[in-house]
């Protein structure tokens, strides 16, 4: 065991920040292997959205229908999800996501199990957010491999809503819909502006707003650590044990 | 596509997907203009009706009534498949009805063409409540999977010699009579 010197995990911290984004009386879906976000609206429960719609995939708690993942996708395609949180492989400049492969699509260097609903939620959902942990050139690239999903699309399609924020271990990118790239919002605590740009893979605009993201507050960490731990650990026992910390007092 | 064929259709419609470079991949993915909507591009998709679907339940009765773990999206699938197989932890000696599903999910013996009792045939993956999957296992399938010989190795130690459920069990280290045995 290495010895604990910062005050949180970067998952911990990526939680965190992706509750401040949940809001109250919101439907929000939270998608296969996304523990993160999981914790993130949990969390957000427990603060500013008491009355948020939660579905959880892997959850009994939080998972109010009586089928499976079908009812999610249903869900999206009636226009009725506010909130869903995608990740990828590769993510670029404008938006584009990727969760298939590595390389040439008939000759891949890595081949992933596939977008699973992403081609069409990234449409669908009012608001989708990122996340990804690994904050790094091979991640944010200039353009992605193969487009899964695109961050934008023609007037003939029909979207309800689509990228708005990237979340990582070093910042929050908000997009821009009109230049239809992102933008860095804010850094977190450990990282600069400088760390931010070399580790990604094209030239970042900076938002003339662009801030240090306010820090965990002991409150959000505590309740993250003693409330919602139970909870996530009863959908996520492994990350939750290795990446969510105990409560000291 | 599974939604498709699990209701009789012959295509439907999906939203999304439009500027993914899945619609170069895949013939089978058409864009149309919506005739509802003219000036908007849908994709239509095909149905999917698998020639054969197999779920392994919790309890199954001996008409073909069946209860797997969970809630899940099962019954689109037995709709949309030819043939069911059911593969099971236990026959049930009276009838299984909705009822007995409760949080869990409910097959229609009318959707079901064949029963098979099979204990610890989630193996060695997990099954609902009853036992957890054995990650040994699961690995040494994944290291055998990297080559056509070894997994075709793999496949004459535990399915081509093997002539029963408990003969595999045996072999792949899971105590014959239960599930306990099983390493977590």
């Amino acid at each position: 065991m290495t010895e604990i010197t910062s005050e949180y995990s970067p998952e911990e911290l990526m939680a965190v920040v992706i509750s401040r984004e949940v809001r109250d009386l919101e439907t929000v879906g939270v998608g296969a292997a996304s523990p993160i976000p999981a914790a993130g609206c949990i969390l957000a429960e427990q603060f500013q959205a008491p009355r948020a719609t939660l579905m959880i995939l892997g959850s009994k708690e939080y998972y109010p229908f009586p089928a499976g993942s079908s009812e999610l996708h249903f869900l999206a395609q009636r226009g009725e999800l506010d909130l869903f949180f995608l990740s990828g492989i590769q993510m670029d400049r404008h938006g584009n996501i990727n969760l298939h492969v590595l390389g040439d699509y008939n000759s891949p260097q890595m081949r992933l199990p596939g977008a699973y609903g992403s081609a069409m939620l990234y449409y669908m959902a009012h608001r989708v957010i990122l996340f990804r942990t690994e904050h790094s050139r091979r991640t944010f690239v200039e353009k992605v491999d193969f487009v899964t999903a695109p961050g934008s699309t023609p007037e003939s399609v029909y979207r309800e809503g689509g990228p708005t924020k990237v979340i990582t271990p070093k910042a929050v990118l908000s997009w821009d819909g009109e230049a239809g790239e992102w933008v860095l919002d804010s850094v977190h605590p450990g990282s600069t502006m400088e760390d931010v740009q070399a580790n990604t893979g094209f030239t970042l605009r900076v938002s003339p707003r662009v801030q240090m993201t306010p820090p965990p507050t002991e409150q959000e960490l505590s309740v993250l650590r003693t409330i919602v731990r139970p909870k996530l650990e009863r959908i996520y026992p492994e990350f939750t044990r290795t990446k969510i910390r105990l409560d000291k007092k | 596509m599974v939604q498709a064929g699990s209701m009789g259709l012959p295509f439907i419609g999906v939203r999304g997907l439009l500027g993914s470079d899945l619609l170069r991949q895949r013939p089978d993915l058409k864009v149309e203009g919506n005739p509802f909507h003219p000036g908007e591009e849908v994709v239509i998709v095909p149905p999917i009706r698998p020639d054969v679907a197999v779920f392994h339940a919790l309890q199954a009765d001996r008409w073909g009534n069946a209860i797997t773990a969970g809630l899940r999206d099962d019954l689109m699938m037995a709709r949309a498949a030819r043939r069911v197989v059911v593969t099971t932890e236990e026959i049930t000696a009276q009838e299984l009805t909705l009822q007995d599903a409760v949080n869990n999910t409910f097959l229609p013996a009318i959707h079901v063409d064949g029963v098979v009792h099979a204990h610890c045939g989630a193996h060695p993956c997990r099954c609902g409540p009853l036992y957890p999957a054995d990650a040994v296992h699961i690995k040494e399938y994944l290291n055998a999977a990297k080559g056509e010989e070894t997994f075709r190795a793999y496949l004459d130690k535990y399915v081509y010699s093997v002539s029963s459920q408990q003969e595999y069990l045996q072999k792949a280290g899971v105590a014959a009579f239960t599930c306990e045995g099983n390493r977590q």
